[in-house]
């Protein structure tokens, strides 16, 4: 095993069996995210912040979009089992410190996301083959790309004025979420046939 | 691969050659890693000296923490690597951010080193270092870790570093774009936003210190290598002929010499700092030049001192 996607066919291209494995991974984390940015969107914005998550359901949805359609999918019967280990990784628990339940689940959405949009690099697992034609490469990059720019948000929240009374919690709560769903992609991508290095944080 | 740890973060680092030897410890700038200092291990070696080197946080294998870096932990975590080198003399060097990290440990413990050779370094944010420091942060932000190498690269090295690897300049790139994590790199520069200035402090430092300072260095310029001459007591600043920034990168066997005399010369007493100007060899071995006694070295054209 290597720390990349692999081997490549003739042509460049990662092989359907990792581009399902990969694909079907960004696309519950990403598609979480949707559906709970969405749930916390008005029809009518009543502040200027809403903008931003208005904007962030849309990008999240953009990145399944893409997937979807950018992925060579082909039948993989163990996806049932992961994929319900990894929903049940995204849905909202308290937040130990934050006993106001509004409160708490936009720093839920804020860690998930930061978690996803920090930690997650799928164009990193590009080999420098890969060739540039092929729509799943691309597709990569460009989720690593967005993920940089919709991780602003997040960090702005997070560190914002309104969570200093609870930062301790915040940190407590964003640290544990990154090791949870590196743990999660680690495993996903393991079960691929992709390694990461032995130094590779836990 | 070994870590320390410090808290609950992790610092991975290396360490090479003789338990008994002097040691030298290097920190990495903003968007380096530990690997980058491998000929500077081979040739502090080869001169019998042992070589540390880590990835700060936020940098490499080292633990990156999810929100904020603290430049404190940064020094706690120096110091706790520090600590496992047993009592024998110590060097510390670093360059850019890692030479300022390398300031404050020798203003907060400097009783545990025997030098101090800051490289590229700064000890206060000017208007201009401060501008193009949120210039860098905006092009990672917007753009990118590859954003940012791309401004940094040519920025930090010369034409003559640059030509050969045209070609293939996103290979140069591919590693340092692989183990840098961008929240990561923008944690490192927000770690600015309460930056106090050093320059206050840096009498306090009484160990013997070597200022590396690239010649056409325009990222962290004379002057402010020069606040450190001017501070440090028993300080010389050396400027390194036809380099920039991240000489470092491009002048890794001179600068790697220079660091080994340095430390010869203090162990064997000979060092004499006496806030002095000197001009470094192009070559390894070459011989130090006194800068002009009656030139202005703060300036780019031969302009004479202004007696004061």
């Amino acid at each position: 095993m290597t720390g990349f996607l692999g081997p490549l066919d003739a042509q460049g291209r990662v092989l359907p069996q990792q581009q399902t494995r990969v694909s079907a991974f960004l696309i519950s984390i990403h598609g979480a995210l949707a559906r709970q940015f969405a749930f916390t969107l008005p029809l009518k914005l009543e502040t200027a912040w809403q903008t931003e998550t208005n904007a962030q359901f849309y990008r999240e949805a953009e990145i399944v979009s893409l997937l979807v359609r950018a992925t060579a999918w082909v039948p993989d019967f163990a996806l049932g089992y992961m994929a319900m280990i990894w929903e049940t990784a995204w849905i909202p628990t308290p937040i130990e410190g934050i006993d106001d339940r509004s409160l708490a689940q936009a720093v839920h959405l804020a860690t998930l996301a930061h978690a996803v949009h920090a930690g997650i690099r799928p164009a990193a697992l590009l080999p420098v083959e890969a060739s540039a034609a092929d729509p799943f490469a691309t597709a990569l990059r460009r989720i690593e790309f967005e993920s940089s720019r919709l991780l602003q948000a997040q960090i702005l929240f997070l560190r914002g004025p309104d969570l200093v009374p609870f930062r301790d919690a915040v940190s407590g709560a964003l640290e544990r979420r990154h090791r949870d769903v590196r743990q999660l992609w680690h495993d996903t991508l393991a079960s691929a046939g992709i390694a990461f290095a032995n130094n590779a944080e836990p | 691969m070994p870590f320390l740890h410090h808290g609950s973060y992790r610092i991975r680092y290396e360490l090479d050659g003789p338990a008994d030897a002097p040691a030298y410890v290097l920190v990495n700038g903003l968007t380096q890693y530990s690997e980058l200092w491998a000929g500077y291990r081979d040739a502090l070696l080869a001169r019998s000296f042992r070589v540390a080197t880590f990835d700060l946080l936020g940098q490499g294998a080292s633990s990156k923490p999810a929100l904020f870096i603290n430049q404190d932990d940064q020094v706690l975590a120096l110091h706790r690597l520090i600590g496992e080198l047993g009592d024998g003399p110590i060097f510390l060097s670093g360059i850019s951010f890692g030479g300022m990290i390398a300031l404050r440990y020798a203003i907060e413990h400097g009783e545990r080193l025997s030098g101090l050779v800051p490289m590229s370094c700064f000890a206060e944010l000017t208007p201009q270092l401060l501008l193009i420091g949120n210039a860098l942060r905006t092009g990672l932000i917007l753009g990118g870790t590859g954003y940012l190498q791309d401004l940094l690269l040519p920025m930090n090295l010369s034409d003559q570093w640059l030509q050969p690897l045209l070609g293939q300049f996103e290979s140069v790139k591919r590693q340092g774009w692989l183990v840098n994590d961008l929240y990561a790199l923008q944690n490192l520069m927000d770690s600015f936003l309460d930056f106090q200035p050093l320059t206050p402090r840096l009498s306090s430092i009484a160990v013997p210190t070597m200022i590396l300072n690239g010649e056409l260095d325009f990222l962290t310029p004379r002057s402010l290598h020069e606040t450190l001459r001017l501070e440090i007591p028993d300080s010389a600043l050396v400027i390194i002929p036809r380099a920039y920034h991240a000489f470092t990168l491009e002048k890794g066997a001179l600068a790697a010499d220079l660091l080994a005399r340095f430390a010869e010369d203090v162990l064997a007493g000979s060092w004499r700092g006496n806030k002095a100007i000197w001009i470094a060899p192009e070559e390894p071995g070459g011989e130090l030049t006194a800068f002009p006694a009656d030139y202005d070295h703060l300036r780019a054209i031969p302009v004479r001192r202004t007696v004061t």
